[in-house]
């Protein structure tokens, strides 16, 4: 049997630093927030992030907050810099696309609170598809 | 991250230039990196755990065994975040004997990163003599608190013991020394022109992707960031009139210049408290009790934060620690070493921003 000499398994020591204090807290606050469980986010940051990123997370998504206060108000209600560049689920491009369809059904006479709703959905997707 | 890439060169985990094992894997088009990812658990303690459910007296000590070299801040910060807790007060002269010993501290972490750096784009000389004037400050920290590193002299309500007037006058003398060499080392690195090729514009981090990296202490202030000095919300630091200094190029040569800089800052601060050093006692007593707090301090690479729950026993209940090495290696590899134009850089790279795997890891 093969294998690569170097390449081992980090899924258990990726478990681990997830499930330590600080980002356990963070992990429940954004999956409480984006409405998926928290097992699936933990595997989809395990599979996406490498080891150093979610070792800071907990130091981006407390910065990313405090940088949401210089946000539109669109991208303050998806929370679009958070999740695309504080802690990158998304691409910057996908969630550019979210917030240019949230303020078309917004011009289209949507009211505010359901076009948010919209794009709350559709990034949702983006993390489950 | 899971990615097909044409070429993945390692970097690491052993490499000579490395105090610390790390594995960067560089995703490279020719000699030009396009991105770097890192793989830590080579040097996992789980120290964390191993404090969990133990008296605040059996983990004072386990707290400066996080880093082996910038171990005093580690003490300060644990039971200053204990004296918090439980409202205990820190006699004056007390107070600025702890600054006297996290200055010095911060002084041989400093030179220990530019030698380390020195050593990786090889100019030997400079890194000996780096080394050589760093063993004075480690006399200076051996003579006040009794031991190199891990000196656990910071306690609850105090210091463990007073410096002795003679021992104050040697301060004095080896600061004058180690201030001569240093401005001397600062000039043959601030004007070597082959330094200045190994060093100027590569590695550049932004003050944006600074900010956005929460990158912390020398690396970030050499990207502009000045406020990020955890110094200035300290009540001791304020009292001495502390400035952080800064720069804006936001490369290797401005990691180093910044680290030479703040060791002169340090030196400063250190005859400023020996000049306002009051007589009285070092030790106010007192017990720590139960609470929970989050309490910062500026290590030498930057915001160290300590979150602690304690019961009625003092014991910690849950502890958390950020140390500032995880989001400066961040801050490198995901944004520095994107775009160095040679493999070659790299290495330099990487030590330019002071990695310490033993704090990122813990």
């Amino acid at each position: 049997m093969s294998g690569y000499l170097y390449e081992k398994d980090l899924t258990s020591m990726k478990y681990d630093i997830l499930t330590s204090t600080r980002h356990d807290r963070m992990v429940r606050e954004i999956a409480a927030d984006i409405g998926i469980p928290q097992i699936k986010l933990r595997r989809y940051i395990m599979e996406r992030f490498d080891m150093l990123l979610m070792e800071n997370l907990p130091a981006r998504y407390e910065e990313g907050k405090r940088q949401m206060a210089y946000a539109s108000e669109t991208e303050r209600d998806l929370r679009a810099h958070l999740y695309s560049r504080a802690i990158p689920l998304v691409t910057e491009d996908e969630m550019d696309r979210i917030v240019t369809r949230v303020k078309e059904l917004m011009e289209s006479g949507m009211p505010r609170e359901e076009a948010v709703l919209a794009g709350k959905n559709l990034f949702r997707g983006s993390i489950l598809k | 991250m899971k990615r097909t890439v044409d070429v993945s060169i390692p970097v690491g985990p052993i490499h000579p230039c490395w105090k610390e094992p790390a594995r960067v894997k560089c995703e490279t088009k020719g000699e030009f990196v396009l991105s770097a990812e890192v793989e830590l658990g080579y040097m996992k303690k789980g120290i964390e755990r191993i404090m969990r459910g133990r008296p605040w007296q059996e983990v004072m000590f386990l707290a400066e065994r996080v880093c082996g070299i910038c171990s005093v801040i580690h003490n300060m910060v644990f039971i200053e975040a204990l004296e918090g807790i439980s409202s205990i007060p820190v006699p004056e002269r007390a107070a600025l004997l702890r600054v006297i010993v996290n200055e010095l501290d911060r002084m041989q972490s400093h030179i220990l990163a530019n030698f380390s750096y020195c050593y990786t784009i090889e100019h030997e000389t400079l890194a000996m003599y780096l080394l050589d004037v760093r063993e004075k400050v480690m006399d200076e920290l051996e003579r006040i608190t009794g031991a190199r590193v891990t000196c656990a002299y910071i306690v609850p309500g105090g210091v463990r013991f007073d410096l002795r007037h003679e021992d104050a006058l040697r301060l004095r003398a080896n600061l004058a020394a180690i201030e001569d060499e240093i401005i001397r080392y600062t000039g043959m690195f601030e004007n070597g022109p082959m330094i200045a090729l190994r060093s100027k514009r590569i590695g550049i981090l932004t003050k944006e992707d600074a900010r956005e990296a929460c990158a912390v202490g020398p690396t970030a202030r050499a990207s502009g960031m000045p406020e990020s000095d955890r110094r200035l919300y300290h009540p001791t630091y304020q009292k001495l009139g502390f400035v952080p200094v800064s720069r804006e190029e936001g490369d290797n040569f401005a990691r180093i210049m910044m680290r030479f800089q703040e060791i002169l800052q340090s030196i400063a601060l250190i005859r400023r408290c020996l000049d306002t050093l009051p007589e009285g006692p070092v030790r106010g007593g007192g017990i720590p009790g139960a609470g929970e707090i989050a309490y910062s301090g500026e290590a030498p690479r930057g915001e160290l934060s300590y979150f602690i729950r304690t019961d009625a026993a003092g014991r910690i209940v849950d502890i958390a620690i950020q140390t500032p090495s995880i989001m400066n290696i961040e801050a490198c590899c995901h944004y520095m070493l994107k775009g160095v134009a040679s493999l070659a850089d790299v290495p330099s790279t990487f030590v330019s921003s002071d990695p310490c795997i033993a704090c990122t890891e813990r």
